[in-house]
């Protein structure tokens, strides 16, 4: 390989990675300013080796179903990593939890941190080419500690205000969110039209795979493992496989050209329960338990204050009847964990569909539940009110639990964000 | 009662006794080879039901020593054992273990009885797995993430670095399990454990049963008890065969009665006829030979008055006939009356109206022995004078009867009454007791020596006739009054 194409693609990988940096005070900033590109931190970039040659097709393997009709929420980590691919937030947060640029990709503050202006990307615009608009992003948008507007009084289609509750003077990771998502419904396809740099349509999507694509020419197959063994995946020949199953981790480790990279801790199992017993697990060997790869569950968890949010917890269920813990059926280590809670409390853990298991914990008739919960989240507030009981709950954390790339290497850089999401570096 | 009636009463109970102890006998005969057929089918499955346990047993015996095998020369395990390496390799080696030879249930216990690890159950490694008694099937009631289950289990030990472990193996006991046993269709089979009220069916009999060793495990370790597989028949059937057996009973019972009775009545009407034919000629006898003698005794008290006088007072004899021609003319006309309605055979009473009195003093003629007193003005009644003077007469000639010789009154007065006139014979006589009355217008009953015993029940059936109405006022010693109420025209 000449060298000069690898140190292009060297610095390339470092521009890519590279974190945002708040500019001067007053001024415009941000690395996405030609010529303001500061030396680049590559943590969050897989260590793959060195990317041989430039591939416009990559394969990513799926273990888990994707439904266009859920984008751009994921709800399982193959809807995570497609619509990583397709959609972007207004800035994205990188593995360090630090903002940096998507659609936005200059912004200055003002008011001691408390109000921030952005400004679009240059040639932002969605796939069906209309451009992005500041009203596209500010329109339905906001939550709680910040507001989205257009500067009054000419608005700049171009420019949006964030006006937060308390000052910072970091970039406020709050607008890394997933529901900041900018998306418009399409009449002619499942799929919203997203702004990012690959497509799908319905057209493109099969019941063996996804195809996406850049105009560029560049194309991503998300393929499914419809044989019902990951491994087939493999054995295919994908660039990319996440993974939370250990043997299939195993097997990839066994494999030629792979390297098996551990993504950061970005799910934590938490009790949940109304029960006014303090229940605590210490010894009960609950990372065991479960076959993903686990720990005990550590950090400052964001569920633990909510306080600013204003979520009123105030009316208790009834006293459940039996001592079931109920689990979502799809969720192998929520299962795996009831079962261990159920041996340690001489309960009965019994699973249930996805959509039945939250209406269930909103509902909170049963002894307990076993919930999958984000380690980090851009928006606590939004996460707290979609995820969380609105009824007086104690939480008990378990294990955090994190999956597993299986890459190929030297096909193509992958990084991976906050939310432990990997995809295509920039 | 009537002849016929204690015929057929007669029949039937000669007919029906014999029946229903015949039938009785057949159904006890029935219930006692029903039953000992019973017996001998759960008898036979019992010994089933135990030779499959048995087999079972055998077999999860065969898969733990297989297993001990394999373990025992596991190194994986045996560097968990001895240095706590590869933890998840231990807590999954059950799970395989149990899926690769077929069994439901597999735990690994250490020396404390404590799970290192379990096929149907991964997460319940670190809890106090049941304490079965060596040797012999047990059942358990095991746990698993979604709740307890049953299985058929048995146990085999070894040691890994020269640590005692555990091996308990078995298979599920679930319905379909239950089920097999159950080779005989109308024979049930089902569990009875301690505490489980679930098991309970009140429309089995349980008819057999087979005890093995029992441990509730889903809480804890748990104690031997002591279980049961039984044999069960259902309540309802044995019902439906006892309800079917006494319906096709009652039904033969009740062919047989309606055949006897039909057959009894037969031959009652071909017996009994004659036999009242002559019973109600000998009452005709004693009613024609009553009346003649009522007309006769006139006639013979006029005989005798005539040939006393014609002795003692021949001279007097021509006035004497006369003033005894009306008693003589008139007792003769009673009798041929009496025989013109004998010959009728079913005399028609003509009512018209009738003098009370005049048939009274005809009645009692020149009687010394019977007094008069009638009152004057007297309206008619609706009444045929003949039947009013068999009536008068009897009750007259009883009246003088019930003196029994001896110094006395009879008297016969007639007064008007409300619409009605009333006719009283009354006596100085004895009287009746209640008894006595009570009886006293029954067919054939007498107190006289030489009575029919049908006169006063010819009097109240004659006053009834004549729409009127009959009473006695009597007190024993001193006598009876006989009222008859005849309505006015």
């Amino acid at each position: 390989m000449p060298a000069r194409r690898i140190l292009l693609i060297a610095c390339l990988s470092v521009a890519g990675c590279a974190h945002p940096r708040v500019g001067a005070p007053g001024g415009p900033g941000g690395p996405g300013a030609p010529g303001q590109v500061e030396v680049p931190e590559d943590k969050c970039l897989l260590s793959t080796g060195s990317v041989a040659t430039h591939t416009v097709t990559v394969t990513i393997g799926l273990t888990d179903a994707v439904d266009p009709r859920h984008a751009p929420l994921g709800r399982n980590d193959a809807e995570r990593i497609v619509f990583r691919h397709l959609y972007e937030t207004p800035v994205r947060i990188d593995c360090d939890g630090h903002a940096v640029p998507e659609l936005f990709d200059q912004w200055t503050k003002d008011d001691a941190g408390r109000r921030w202006t952005f400004r679009l990307r240059d040639g932002a615009q969605f796939w069906d080419g209309a451009p992005v608009t500041a009203q596209d992003v500010v329109f339905g948008r906001g939550g709680i500690g910040y507001t989205l507007s257009a500067p009054p009084p000419a608005p700049d289609t171009r420019a949006v205000t964030v006006t937060l509750a308390k000052e910072t003077n970091d970039v406020p990771i709050v607008l890394g969110d997933r529901s900041l998502t900018v998306t418009k419904s399409a009449p002619d396809t499942s799929w919203p039209i997203g702004t990012g740099r690959f497509w799908a349509t319905s057209g493109t999507t099969t019941a063996q795979e996804i195809r996406a694509h850049s105009p560029q020419g560049d194309t991503i197959v998300f393929k499914f493992a419809t044989s019902g063994d990951a491994r087939d995946l493999l054995d295919a020949g994908v660039d990319l496989l996440v993974t939370r199953d250990r043997a299939l981790r195993d097997y990839g480790a066994t494999l030629q050209n792979r390297t098996v990279v551990a993504l950061p801790w970005d799910r934590t199992y938490v009790f949940v329960s109304g029960s006014a017993e303090a229940t605590r697990f210490d010894a009960g060997g609950l990372e065991q338990a479960v076959h993903a790869e686990a720990r005990r569950a550590e950090g400052d968890f964001w569920w633990r204050d909510l306080r600013a949010c204003g979520i009123a917890r105030d009316t208790a269920p009834p006293a459940p009847t039996t001592k079931r813990i109920l689990y979502a059926r799809a969720d192998q280590a929520g299962r795996e964990l009831a079962g261990r809670l159920a041996a340690l409390t001489h309960a009965v853990a019994t699973g249930r569909a996805p959509d039945d298991f939250s209406a269930a914990l909103a509902g909170g008739k049963d002894w307990g539940y076993v919930v999958a919960l984000p380690r980090v989240t851009a928006d606590a507030c939004r996460s707290a009110r979609d995820l969380l009981p609105s009824w007086p709950a104690t939480f008990t954390a378990l294990v955090d639990t994190r999956a597993t790339a299986i890459v190929r290497r030297g096909v193509a850089r992958w990084t991976v964000d906050q939310d432990g999401t990997v995809h295509l570096a920039p | 009662m009537s002849f016929r009636t204690r015929l057929l009463i007669s029949f039937g109970v000669v007919v029906l006794i014999p029946l229903l102890v015949f039938g009785l006998g057949i159904r006890s005969a029935m219930s006692r080879r029903v039953t000992g057929e019973y017996e001998r089918r759960v008898s036979a499955l019992v010994d089933v039901i135990r030779g499959d346990i048995a087999r079972e047993n055998d077999r999860s015996a065969t898969r733990l020593a297989a297993l001990r095998g394999s373990l025992v020369g596991d190194s994986k395990f045996r560097a968990m054992v001895l240095r706590g390496e590869d933890s998840a390799y231990v807590l999954d080696y059950a799970s395989d273990a149990m899926r690769l030879a077929g069994l439901g249930y597999l735990q690994i216990q250490d020396d404390e009885g404590r799970v290192v690890s379990s096929g149907h159950f991964r997460n319940e490694f670190g809890r106090l797995g049941p304490a079965i008694p060596p040797g012999g099937p047990t059942l358990v009631r095991g746990t698993a993430a979604e709740g307890a289950f049953l299985a058929l289990v048995t146990s085999d030990t070894l040691s890994v670095a020269r640590k005692p472990f555990r091996l308990v193996g078995g298979i599920v006991v679930d319905s379909a399990f239950v089920q097999r046993l159950a080779r005989d269709p109308e024979l049930g089979v089902g569990l009875r454990l301690p505490r489980d009220s679930t098991a309970a069916d009140s429309a089995a009999l349980i008819v057999g049963d087979v005890t093995l060793p029992y441990v509730d495990a889903a809480d804890g370790p748990g104690s031997v008890e002591q279980g049961r597989i039984v044999v069960t028949r259902s309540a309802a059937l044995l019902t439906a065969l006892q309800r079917n057996v006494n319906l096709w009973f009652a039904a033969a019972v009740l062919v047989a009665a309606l055949a006897a009775l039909l057959l009894a009545g037969w031959l009652s009407t071909r017996i009994s006829t004659p036999v009242e034919a002559r019973i109600a000629i000998g009452d005709l006898a004693r009613q024609v030979n009553h009346d003649i003698k009522n007309g006769l005794a006139p006639l013979r008290n006029v005989f005798r008055h005539l040939a006393q006088v014609a002795r003692e007072q021949p001279g007097d004899l021509p006035r004497v006939f006369t003033e005894r021609h009306g008693t003589v003319e008139s007792s003769i006309n009673y009798l041929e009356t009496l025989a013109a309605n004998y010959a009728k055979l079913s005399p028609q009473s003509e009512r018209k109206a009738t003098d009370v009195n005049a048939v009274v003093r005809e009645t009692i003629g020149g009687s010394s022995a019977v007094r008069a007193k009638l009152a004057e003005g007297l309206p008619p009644v609706s009444a045929d004078a003949l039947v009013l003077r068999r009536v008068i007469e009897n009750l007259v000639s009883n009246a003088v009867d019930s003196l029994d010789g001896k110094n006395g009154t009879v008297t016969v007065t007639t007064e008007r009454g409300k619409g009605m006139v009333r006719i009283a014979v009354s006596d100085t006589g004895r009287g009746m007791t209640k008894t006595e009355l009570d009886r006293a217008f029954n067919d054939f009953y007498t107190t006289k020596l030489g009575g029919t015993g049908l006169g006063l029940s010819i009097v109240r059936r004659l006053v009834l006739d004549s729409n009127g109405s009959l009473s006695v006022d009597t007190e024993p010693g001193k006598g009876s009054t006989f009222i008859v109420e005849i309505p006015a025209q």
